[in-house]
């Protein structure tokens, strides 16, 4: 390279000496080039090493933290992910597994500011918003918990998103639920059980939670869907006996619960569950005896009414003397005053008038005493059951 | 070991013979200002090498020593910092003396003080010794030596090279912004410090090859790091103008730490240095060991740089409570490890601390107003900025730097308003900034560049009088002159020549001209063939000192109309200003 102008006219010595600075300019240059490019290699290779164990070191930690997580220690599984993120600055993946232990134990401010600044960077994310919506709830934050809900189903998700929003839609129905907002929650899971496909597992879950948001009819049209597939589970048949016994619906709970009984999966289910279930069945099978169907024959009716007007007589008995609401049981008193003492089966088939009013006292019987001697029990509570809807009873 | 080879090699190149500067300028006379271009962008290059190199070391260091995933609890913890600091002490006091302290100082004592000379020895004692204090814990960051380092390689290749001592007394600057650009991952800001706080001033002769080492060094830096900023910014809003209220609490607060952290230093550092030199021995040991210990009970993130840390407070991974207790814990580690001569710098803990204040006072806004604040990271952001005004008294560096991190204008107006007010309380409460106050200590006397910065060059104008002389036209005969001169009475007086030029001319010079010519002889043709120069009001009052000696006065002319006289300067007037100064 030439550095210098060789123009100024210089004596032989000079022009020499000049020569030999160039010429050692040249080789310095040169030199210094060559010590460059060496001293590049070697830092190439120092840091092509050096990266490789850091994506080892990001790697191990984040196995180890998500190790950790898993098996319930969230705090040793924060430290791990720390460690990871150090090694993977910027993996949103481990900052979100890491903000997900934060969360796990329970330090929901860190949690949910590190939710926070993630979701800065991902506005939209759902499941950034989802485990928002978790800390808030946590934190009794309703408001902000519904909103975050609301925004993690409006939002992005990696992979089946129709998946995973319905899933989400399904928590924030259950935390509806446990919030007491039952008509928000039937909202969600009417919308959930629309869009969701015909398959037992989901099916089921949304009728479980259809059961707990007060919403035992949608339950019941879900349950009896599934009892039409082949191989319907037991669970299938026992939520259809214990819907529709919840509606009312006695006649079709009694053929779910009895099919339940007989299903080959009821001996795997719980004793307890076994249990209710069996005492279901009991209860409908006596209520349908109980029942003044009007398709029986005169004589059976009139039977059916007879010892129903029995047993309401001897529950207000017992209730009026066991209590001091004498007042509010005097006026039911007197209707049952207007009933003969010795009611028989012939008196109630000759006079329908008289069996429609004795029934009617029979119910308003059942109905009062509940309020003033407190819950019923035995046949006076099936009877009460019947008194709540009596036309759904033999609703098929 | 690189540099033994260059010298080897250069040697041979020079064949053993030396050129005097003299030769040099005449054999070669455009040679330095060549090769400092050249040099510069190999400066840049071997600096940025050598920074990502002491990068990869403190990394190693940290996870042989510390372990891949330090935490509270763990011996090695307190271990580690202390026998690295034995380790660390004894290089230093044995083969490295030069390393000990701020690679700020030290390559401003180079440049100020030793013609620009940085020993290699000096550079591989910085890069063993910063390295492995600062990858064992020690709370110091990696910024200091890196500028020493490049200010190294520059000094150590111009000498080599046999530049002009002026020549080598400019390469220090050039290789200290090229080191900081490396470590910075920031050009602008690294050229605008080291214009700062290492030269003082704007200089155009200097500007161009710290531009361009500065560049070279980040875009090899860039190769190996990549683009991104050393940490990683998150979306920075400003929402609402109310949230400039926070910032001007964000301002207040970190000029009060700036104060703290820098009473701390200048009380525990000379006391430290005044015991006896044996204790100097184990004083790096004893400050590791009480840094592992605030490590040791569960708050590791203080030990080293702690960028990582940075980047978590950016994005909102601590709460205002965490993050408060972090700032002054760094705050006290730094001061120890500073203090005790352990090599390292400190603006790595300056932006730690700055960033764990802002995300704080972000984070804390953000709970009880939250519908008010931006992001915690902008906060943090500003806060490094903020201490970076108010601790290192740089203020337009801080600026800069923020700007240059965030690469988002719109956060400026926060960032001068905190950056301000901190630099502001800073200087109120503590008048002589932070690097003085170490230079002081260390026995030196360096220029100050707060000072140099602030102050305002006489002008032209400052010294400029009404032309209270005789202006005479070159045509005039000498006789009328003088009869104009000796009524006036003037010992000088102000000439216009046919040409446009002008000639400040003695009463003595005209009445020697009156003696040899006639008295119709225009009084041009009696002036020398020179003339005074050219001068305008806006000129630095200094330049015209070096006439005095040839002219009694000098016109000063307008700009737009070099006809126009629009005064004179005396050399006694120029005294007379600047004693009134």
């Amino acid at each position: 390279m030439a550095v210098f102008e060789l123009r100024t006219p210089l004596s032989a010595e000079e022009r020499a000496e000049k020569r030999r600075l160039i010429l050692r300019d040249s080789i310095a240059l040169m030199s210094l080039f060559l010590i460059t490019a060496i001293l590049a290699v070697l830092t190439y290779f120092l840091f092509v090493s050096f990266s490789r164990h850091r994506d080892v070191l990001a790697r191990r930690w984040r196995t180890s933290g998500e190790a950790a997580l898993n098996s319930g220690h969230p705090e040793e599984s924060i430290q791990d992910l720390h460690a990871a993120l150090e090694y993977a600055p910027g993996n949103r993946d481990i900052e979100i597994e890491l903000a997900m232990a934060l969360a796990a134990a329970n330090r929901n401010a860190e949690a949910t500011a590190y939710f926070n600044s993630l979701l800065e960077a991902q506005p939209g994310n759902g499941l950034i918003h989802l485990q928002l919506a978790r800390l808030a709830a946590k934190e009794g934050n309703a408001a902000l918990a519904e909103e975050h809900y609301q925004n993690a189903l409006d939002g992005t998700w990696q992979g089946d998103g129709y998946v995973k929003r319905r899933t989400v839609r399904l928590e924030l129905a259950g935390y509806l639920i446990s919030r007491k907002s039952y008509e928000k929650a039937q909202s969600e899971l009417r919308t959930a059980a629309g869009n969701a496909p015909d398959v037992p597992e989901t099916q089921l879950e949304i009728a479980g939670l259809m059961e707990r948001a007060q919403d035992p009819a949608d339950a019941l049209e879900i349950y009896r869907a599934q009892m039409r597939h082949r191989d319907a589970p037991v669970e299938a048949f026992e939520g259809a006996g214990r819907t529709a016994y919840m509606v009312g619906r006695i006649a079709v709970a009694r053929e779910s619960l009895a099919r339940a009984v007989a299903h080959p999966g009821f001996a795997s289910q719980d004793e307890i569950t076994r249990e209710s279930v069996r005492q279901m069945l009991a209860d409908s099978i006596r209520i349908l005896d109980l029942y003044p169907d009007p398709n029986l024959n005169v004589q059976a009716l009139a039977g059916r009414i007879a010892t129903n007007a029995k047993i309401a007589r001897a529950r207000l008995t017992s209730c009026f003397a066991n209590t001091n609401a004498a007042e509010a049981l005097a006026e039911l008193q007197d209707q049952w005053e207007q009933i003969p003492v010795n009611l028989t089966v012939r008196m109630l088939e000759q006079n329908p008038q008289l069996e429609q009013t004795t029934m009617g006292l029979v119910y308003g019987t059942e109905e009062q005493t509940a309020q003033v001697c407190g819950a019923p029990t035995g046949d006076d509570a099936l009877l009460l059951k019947i008194a709540e809807m009596p036309l759904a009873v033999q609703q098929q | 070991m690189i540099t033994e080879t260059l010298k080897g090699l250069f040697k041979s190149g020079a064949h053993g013979t030396e050129i005097s500067t003299p030769d040099l300028a005449k054999l070669a006379p455009t040679r330095d200002e060549r090769l400092f271009l050249i040099l510069s962008i190999f400066i840049g290059v071997i600096s940025g090498l050598l920074v990502v190199c002491f990068r990869v070391a403190i990394e190693w260091i940290k996870i042989l020593t510390l372990g891949s995933a330090p935490h509270g609890g763990q011996y090695r913890l307190l271990l580690a910092p202390a026998l690295a600091g034995l380790v660390v002490a004894a290089l230093v006091q044995w083969f490295f003396p030069g390393a000990r302290g701020s690679g700020v100082n030290q390559t401003k004592a180079a440049l100020y003080i030793y013609n620009g000379y940085i020993s290699f020895k000096t550079v591989i004692g910085k890069f063993i010794t910063s390295a492995l204090a600062i990858g064992a814990g020690h709370s110091l960051g990696p910024e200091d030596p890196s500028l020493q380092i490049g200010a190294g390689v520059a000094s150590i290749i111009a000498r080599k090279l046999g530049l002009s001592r002026q020549r080598l007394r400019l390469f220090a600057p050039i290789g200290a912004a090229a080191g900081l650009a490396a470590a910075f991952n920031a050009p602008i800001s690294a050229i605008l410090f080291v214009i700062e706080e290492v030269i003082g001033q704007w200089s155009a002769a200097v500007l161009g090859s710290i531009v361009l080492a500065a560049i070279s060094s980040v875009v090899v830096a860039r190769r190996f790091w990549g683009s991104e900023p050393m940490f990683r910014i998150p979306t920075i809003t400003l929402r609402d103008n109310r949230e400039l209220i926070a910032y001007a609490v964000l301002g207040v607060v970190g000029g009060l730490f700036a104060f703290v952290f820098s009473r701390s230093l200048a009380y525990l550092r000379p006391r430290l240095h005044a015991l006896p030199r044996w204790t100097q021995f184990c004083q790096p040991a004893i400050a590791g060991l009480l840094v592992g210990l605030i490590g040791f009970v569960g708050f590791p993130q203080v030990m080293g740089p702690g960028y990582e840390v940075i980047d978590q407070a950016m994005h909102g991974q601590y709460t205002w409570d965490i993050l408060l207790a972090l700032a002054a814990l760094k705050l006290i580690a730094t001061t120890l490890s500073f203090s005790s001569g352990t090599p390292g710098g400190m603006f790595a803990p300056t932006l730690f601390i700055g960033a764990m204040l802002g995300a704080g006072v972000g984070s804390f806004e953000k709970l009880f107003f939250p519908h008010l604040t931006g992001t915690v990271g902008a906060y943090a952001l500003v806060g490094m900025g903020v201490l970076f005004a108010g601790f290192l008294r740089a203020p337009l560096t801080s600026v800069f730097m923020v700007l240059e991190m965030s690469g988002n204008y719109s956060i400026i107006l926060p960032v001068i308003l905190a950056n301000t007010i901190a630099y502001l309380l800073s200087r109120m409460l503590q008048p002589v900034p932070i690097f003085e106050v170490l230079t002081h200590q260390d026995g030196l006397d360096l220029p100050s560049m707060e000072e140099q910065r602030e102050e305002t060059p006489l002008h032209i104008e400052d010294a400029l009088q009404p032309p209270s002389v005789p202006v005479i036209l070159g045509a005039d005969a000498i006789a009328s002159v003088s009869a104009v001169v000796n009524e006036a009475r003037a010992s000088a007086f102000l000439v216009r020549l046919g040409d446009g030029s002008w000639y400040a001319m003695t009463a003595n010079e005209l009445t020697g001209a009156a003696a040899a010519l006639s008295p119709e002889t225009p009084v041009e043709q009696a002036v020398k063939a020179d003339r005074v120069p050219t001068l305008f009001p806006d000129l630095p009052l200094d330049n015209a000192l070096p006439y005095f000696p040839r002219w009694p006065l000098l016109p000063v002319l307008n700009r737009a109309n070099r006809g126009k006289l629009e005064g004179v300067i005396t050399l006694n007037g120029i005294l007379k200003r600047y004693q009134s100064v």
